[in-house]
Order: structure tokens, then C-alpha cells, then sequence
């Protein structure tokens, strides 16, 4: 079974989407906020992390270039979720070394397949 | 001359005066002439009888020799004061008897010898011989001499006289002609004085005084008409300037006054883009707030109709999936006065790329199929077999398409839905033109006047019959104007309605780097096209054949192709886009290949792009020599280039792994991604 770690401060949308992903027969941990978020991805060892942007304290952004600068968790995919669907959103994501991202509110099929892409990119390589 | 330069007062006094002088002199001269020489004939006369009375008188004294006697008739001559001499001769010549005034003999003025009877002048005297005889015998005769003092008496007075006259008459005549030269001088000198007032005071309204009808008269007359008509010029034109200062005035003042209104309605611009941009901020917020909850919305009633569907609580599945349209119909009402929002601020921007548009138009249709299932319509796609790619902002022309073809959907029922696309040439550009057509109810000619306009839907009952926000078309709209395309509508009430879209086939962007970083509310937002232009080939060849071979052969390989038709656009299309690699053609008309190489390499900016030659000239060594990366004869081998566009691609990629050590990592071998999109969607092409 896939594990995904859901990092959202949100908890309506949290709960929701960690539902939702368990529905798909994902395992999902979740993380209200980037440290928690941080601890897990190490401690857990997800399959893929969907990060959340605008989040307490430390925003989703630093969140993932931490994640990407350390050893043990930088080959994890990390899918950036953003409510601003703005081009500039887009070049920090790829500047900040996130793999796919997406807008909410999310359209919970597209944001699936990009799970199940990223994934099996990872697997094959 | 002196005369020439005298007052005309002096010059008729002078005139008249010299001219009755002259007259004056010249009749008196004559009249004492006359008078002198009828006084000299009277004087002789007179001589003459005197001299036959004495003869008379003597004639006795001389018959009988009595020479006392004579000489006392002689004597008898003292009373005639200007008889000088009178002498008795005898026949033989000798004196008889003399007398002398005053007793003094003065021979010398005795006659030389005897003339006959008669008078004669000499010099200063008259003598008159007068022969003495007696009963008709001669006896001798009688000598008078006249000193002709009484005339010359007379002559002298007459010549004071005339000297006295002359003056006198002279005077009056100076007096006269002063008096009367005014009748002629006063006229034009008055006519002077007022040409001088006119001149000086610059007074039109002054007039000559006429004074008689004769030629001063009339040129007085004259001069008046010429006065009143000048008069009557200044006042026109003291009234037109008069005129032009309230004018003048006015029109300073209306500057005056619009220069102010000019700074208010700066002032307001300002207040107003102030305005408008915490217009912006606001909404961007509002969306942003409103969206987190309808998230959880449209989340949990999908999940919770995926559980009903489980579950087989089929009553509960029609009202979740009620509140999930609503709730989608909210978020893409938010998401359209998002968008019209940015438009407004001018921070909507165009990311620009290559794409496929056959590619486009089947993921829309694709997309709309359920749209058009709704009202059981059918899509038609029809692709121009020129249609190939496109350079634009490839999210834009999604949501125009997909803006378009479900209203389509939306106002046709059981009916036909087409799309056909085309390439086509106006003006000098290239087009991609497409054209949305459907059977429904079409548009009125009133509505079609404010179709574009935003929150503006044909009527308030179709709001309520088919939904939507009225944003579409307006959004539609003004993402063409963005794209520096054209959109139009041909439609009647009941006759279904047709759309035609047309964009540039090159879009290029005129605005600053800003403009590109500035967002879209991209929702189907994916990373892969953040490093598109990485991957772009630029085609430079003339043959438009040749062209389109190598877009549709390199973008089957994953590129993105940017194609010019010569070596200006080329070099132009290379400093714009800086594309992964050129193919470049040698034989073009103008810039040859050869020229274009070596602008390419020589410039700075451009020299690391590598240059593939694809040509038919066989030169392979000038080519390498000017700095081409590889040298392709046509025609082309498809695998050789295949082979070495590749090993452009994946050396490019690994410098800028090497580099950033970061997000394209995946991306050697990681275009799964897209080539699952791409394959999702059959391409089919119209024959």
C-alpha cells in the first residue's frame, strides 16, 4: 500500500482529502503544519507528500526546499497544492524543487493521476 | 529753384502780382510813348506857327532892311521861355537880325547851312526853317531853335508819374491777390491740416470742410469718401480685434479651465487605479477565502456520493450531486470575476509556447462531451489539414474554446454542435481561425449589442434557465483583445449561432518580462510547461513544404517548433525565443544561410545555440567551418536527425542538471506525463 503524507493546516480539507485518498486505497498521514509535516516525512517514509502552501509559521515553500535538501527525503515526490493559481506560483514551485503542483480547490481526479504518475515515475527509476 | 519751393499763398500772390505788373508796365509804357511823341509832333506845330507869325511879323522889317524893327519882333520871343535861338537870314545866307535867350550867342548851335522849310530834331533841340516872304516875294529866312524843355518836363513828370502808379497799383494788386489767393490756397491747406490731424491722431472721424464746387471741391469730396471709408475699415477691424481678444480670452480661459479639469481627472485616474487595484487585492483575497471552503465542499459530496453509490443510498446521490454542481458553478463563477479582475488591472498576462492544436481541440471536445450529452447535442471537430501548430498562451485559447463550445452546448438542444479549424492568410499574417457553430436558439440582434459585455446575458431568464454567469463571453472577449486577435458572432433568433475566433498563428509579445510573470488562473496548471522553451527548434527554411515536414516531425518528438520563412525572421525569432537548437536551410532569397550562420555566431547572446544545416548545397566544410554543430543534405534522413536533435536535447538537459541539481531531474525520462494526455485523446483529422 502507497503512503502519501498530507501536510494541510486546513482541517475540513484535510480530513476530506485524507478520506478521499484512503478511498483510492492509499495510507495517508497527515501533518497540520511544516514541522509536523518535516518529522513525518522522515519518520514515515511516504511515497509521495502533497504539500499545502499557505500553512502556519513555516509556509509549504520552505517546507520543501528543506525537504529537498536533505538526504534521506529528497527523492521523495512532493506535490505543491496552491489556492493562488497564479504563473509565478508555478515558477516557484519548479524553483523550489517541487515535482507536479496543483490549485485548489482540488479536482480530486486530476490531482489522483498526477499521484499515481509521480509515483510510478519513481518506482521505474 | 526758389519759386518751386515757396507756400502756394506766396507762390498765387506772386503769380498775380508779376502778371498785373507786367500788364500795368507794359500799357503805361506804351500809353506815355504815345503820349510823348504826340506831344513832340504838338510841340513842332506850335514851333512852326510861331515861326509863320514872326515871319510874319518881320517880313516888313525885312523889305525895308530895318534891322532894329527885327530885332525887336525877335525880342518879342522872351516870352516863350523855350525858344533858344531865333535867327533872321538873308536870301544870301547872312545873318539880319538874332536873338538869343538870355542874350548869350552860342554860334555853335547855329545851323551849319539853311534847309528848306520844315521842322527836323537835333539831338536835343528841334529847329524850324521857315522861308519869310512878301507878297510871294522871298526875302530871306527865319531860324527857331526849341530846347524842347516842356517835353522833357512832361516826360519827367510822366515818368514819376508812372513809377508812382506802378508802385501804387502794385500794392493794391498785392493786397487784392493776398486776399484773393485764399479762395485757392485755403481749401488745400485746410486739406492738409486734416490729413495731418489723420496721420498723427490716427482719427478717421475728422472730414475736409468743402467749400466751393470746383476741383479742390471735388478732391475734398474724394478725400472724404476715402476718410469715411477707411473709417469704416478701422471700425470693422477694431470690432474683429475687439473681437478676437474675448476670443483669445476665452479660449485662455478654456485652457486654463481644462488644464484643471485635466489635473482632477489625473487626480481621479489615480483614485480610480488605486481603486481598482484594492479592487484587485480584495477579490484576489475574496477568491482565495472562498475557495478553501468550497474545497471542503465539493470534496466531501463527491466522497460522500461515491460512499452513497457504494452504500446503494441511491436517494441521497441526485441531491449531493446538486450541491456539487452548485458548488462547481460557484468556484468557476469565482474563478471568471477572478480572471475579469486581473484583465482589469492589466495583470493578466500571456505565457506564451508552441502546441499542437489538433491536440487542443480534442482535449476540449473531450472535455465537453458530457456538456453536450446534457441536451443530447453531438460535437462535430473539423481540422484544417494546414492547421498544424500554434504559438499562444495555450491556457487562453482552452478556456475560449471551452467558453464557447459549452455555451454552445448549453443553448442548443437535440442539435449539432461543430468546430472547425483553419489556417488562414489576411493582411500579412497567418491565422488559426476557429469557428464555433451550433443549431440552437441563437441571438437576437439587440442582444448581440452588449453580448461582450460583462454580467450582461441576453436576457435575465436565461440566467435562470441555463445558468452561468455572463462572465463567459466577456472573459472570451477580452482574452482575444489580449491575444491581438479577432472574435466575432453571426446569429438570428432561432437560426443558431456562430462564433469565429481568430488569433495570430505567431504570437508575439509586446509587453514587458513582467507581463510574462504575472499570472493566469491556470486551474489545470502542470509542470512540465515551465521549461517548454527549453525544448524549442527553430526551422529556418523557405519552403514552406520543408517547413511544415520538420514542425510535424519535431513536435512528434516532443518539441516545441517555432518555423521562419527567412534568415531576418529566423535571427529575429532566435533572439526571441533562444531555442534549444536552429535547423537552418542555405539557398533562401535575401539572407542566405551562409550570412545567417555567421550573424548567429558572431552574436554574443546566440553563439552557444547549436546550428544544424538541413540543405541541399554540399558544402560540408564551409558549414563547419562557419560554426555549424552538424551538416544534413536533403533530402533528410529522419532517424540521423532524430539521433542528433536528441543528442542536443539530452546534452543540454545535463548541463542543467549539472547546474541545478534540482526539478528537471525527472525529466530525461520523465514526459509520461504528457504523452499519457496526449494519448488519452485520438487525433483524428479531417479528409
Amino acid at each position: 500500500m502507497q503512503k502519501i503524507l498530507l501536510v494541510e493546516d486546513n482541517e475540513m480539507n484535510r480530513d476530506m482529502l485524507s478520506r478521499r485518498l484512503q478511498r483510492k486505497g492509499y495510507s495517508v498521514v497527515t501533518a497540520e503544519d511544516a514541522e509536523k509535516g518535516l518529522l513525518l516525512a522522515r519518520s514515515e517514509a511516504p511515497d509521495l507528500i502533497l504539500m499545502d502552501i499557505s500553512l502556519p509559521a513555516m509556509d509549504g515553500w520552505e517546507a520543501t526546499r528543506l525537504l529537498k535538501a536533505n538526504k534521506s527525503t529528497q527523492h521523495i515526490p512532493i506535490i505543491a497544492l496552491t489556492a493562488h493559481a497564479m504563473v509565478s506560483d508555478r515558477e516557484k514551485a519548479v524553483e523550489v524543487g517541487c515535482d507536479d503542483y496543483d490549485t485548489k480547490p482540488v479536482d480530486f481526479g486530476r490531482l489522483s493521476e498526477k499521484i499515481e504518475n509521480l509515483i510510478l515515475e519513481k518506482k521505474l527509476s | 529753384m526758389i519759386f518751386q519751393s515757396l507756400s502756394i499763398k506766396r507762390k498765387l500772390t506772386l503769380i498775380t502780382m508779376l502778371t498785373s505788373s507786367i500788364a500795368l508796365i507794359l500799357s503805361s509804357v506804351s500809353f506815355l510813348i504815345y503820349d510823348l511823341v504826340a506831344f513832340r509832333h504838338l510841340l513842332s506845330q506850335d514851333l512852326m506857327t510861331q515861326a509863320e507869325i514872326i515871319g510874319y511879323n518881320s517880313a516888313g522889317a525885312m523889305e525895308f532892311k530895318d534891322e532894329p524893327a527885327a530885332t525887336a519882333t525877335l525880342s518879342a520871343l522872351t516870352a516863350k521861355e523855350d525858344i533858344v535861338t531865333a535867327v533872321l537870314y538873308k536870301p544870301d545866307g547872312k545873318i539880319f537880325a538874332q536873338y538869343f535867350r538870355g542874350n548869350k550867342t552860342v554860334p555853335a548851335l547855329l545851323p551849319s547851312h539853311l534847309e528848306g522849310k520844315g521842322y527836323r530834331f537835333d539831338g536835343e533841340y528841334l529847329d524850324v526853317f521857315h522861308d519869310v516872304t512878301l507878297n510871294g516875294e522871298h526875302l530871306g529866312t527865319l531860324f527857331l531853335q526849341s530846347d524842347m524843355r516842356q517835353w522833357n518836363q512832361r516826360a519827367k513828370r510822366y515818368a514819376n508819374i508812372l513809377i508812382v502808379f506802378v508802385l501804387v497799383s502794385g500794392l493794391f494788386a498785392f493786397l487784392v491777390s493776398s486776399k484773393l489767393q485764399g479762395l485757392i490756397s485755403k481749401p488745400i491747406l485746410h486739406l492738409e491740416d486734416t490729413m495731418r490731424m489723420v496721420s498723427t491722431n490716427k482719427n478717421y472721424a475728422v472730414r475736409a470742410t468743402k467749400s466751393y464746387g470746383d476741383e479742390i471741391g471735388r478732391l475734398i469730396d474724394g478725400f472724404n469718401t476715402m476718410l469715411s471709408e477707411i473709417q469704416q475699415r478701422d471700425t470693422v477691424l477694431q470690432s474683429t480685434n475687439g473681437e478676437l481678444k474675448t476670443r483669445t480670452q476665452e479660449l485662455e480661459e478654456e485652457v486654463f479651465q481644462r488644464k484643471q479639469a485635466q489635473e482632477e481627472l489625473l487626480k481621479a485616474k489615480h483614485a480610480a487605479e488605486e481603486a481598482n487595484r484594492a479592487k484587485s487585492t480584495f477579490l484576489a483575497n475574496m477568491s482565495h477565502e472562498l475557495r478553501t471552503p468550497l474545497n471542503a465542499i465539493i470534496g466531501y459530496s463527491e466522497m460522500l456520493e461515491e460512499e452513497a453509490r457504494d452504500t446503494s443510498k441511491i436517494e441521497n446521490i441526485q441531491d449531493l450531486r446538486k450541491i456539487q454542481s452548485a458548488g462547481k458553478h460557484l468556484l468557476s463563477l469565482i474563478n471568471d470575476v477572478l480572471d475579469l479582475s486581473k484583465i482589469e488591472a492589466g495583470k493578466m498576462g500571456l505565457h506564451l509556447e508552441t502546441f499542437d492544436v489538433t491536440q487542443i481541440t480534442e482535449e476540449m471536445v473531450t472535455t465537453l462531451q458530457p456538456a453536450a450529452a446534457k441536451n443530447a447535442n453531438s460535437i462535430h471537430v473539423h481540422v484544417g489539414d494546414d492547421v498544424n501548430t500554434m504559438r499562444g498562451d495555450v491556457t487562453k485559447v482552452r478556456q475560449i474554446l471551452f467558453n464557447l463550445l459549452s455555451n454552445a452546448c448549453k443553448f442548443t438542444d437535440h442539435g449539432t454542435v461543430t468546430l472547425d479549424v483553419d489556417q488562414i492568410k489576411a493582411g500579412e499574417r497567418e491565422w488559426i481561425q476557429f469557428r464555433v457553430s451550433d443549431t440552437g436558439i441563437g441571438i437576437s440582434p439587440k442582444q448581440k449589442e452588449n453580448l461582450f459585455q460583462e454580467f450582461a446575458q441576453a436576457d435575465a431568464s436565461i440566467a435562470r434557465k441555463y445558468g452561468g454567469t455572463g462572465l463567459g463571453l466577456a472573459i472570451t472577449h477580452r482574452f482575444v483583445q489580449l491575444m491581438k486577435g479577432r472574435i466575432n458572432v453571426e446569429s438570428e433568433t432561432g437560426q443558431g449561432s456562430i462564433f469565429t475566433v481568430q488569433l495570430p498563428a505567431q504570437a508575439v509579445i509586446e509587453t514587458t518580462e513582467s507581463g510574462l510573470s504575472e499570472g493566469s488562473s491556470d486551474i489545470s496548471a502542470a509542470l512540465p510547461r515551465a521549461k517548454t522553451d527549453q525544448d524549442t527548434i527553430l526551422v529556418i527554411d523557405d519552403d514552406p513544404s520543408v517547413r511544415d515536414l520538420m514542425s510535424r516531425f519535431l513536435t512528434k518528438m516532443e518539441f516545441n517548433v517555432v518555423a521562419a520563412a527567412n534568415g531576418e525572421e529566423g535571427f529575429r525569432l532566435a533572439k526571441q525565443v533562444h531555442p534549444l537548437l536552429i535547423t537552418l536551410d542555405v539557398v533562401m532569397p535575401e539572407l542566405d544561410g551562409w550570412t545567417v550562420l555567421n550573424r548567429l555566431k558572431n552574436d554574443a547572446e546566440l553563439a552557444e545555440i547549436p546550428v544544424i544545416m538541413v540543405t541541399i548545397v554540399d558544402n560540408e566544410a564551409r558549414g563547419l567551418d562557419l560554426g555549424a554543430s552538424n551538416y544534413l543534405i536533403k533530402p533528410v534522413n529522419r532517424d540521423r536527425l532524430a539521433n542528433l536533435v536528441e543528442k542536443h536535447r539530452v546534452a543540454k538537459l545535463s548541463s542543467i542538471t549539472d547546474a541545478d541539481a534540482g526539478p528537471y531531474s525527472h525529466v530525461a525520462d520523465g514526459s509520461a506525463g504528457r504523452k499519457t494526455t496526449g494519448s488519452r485523446i485520438a487525433k483524428t483529422r479531417r479528409n
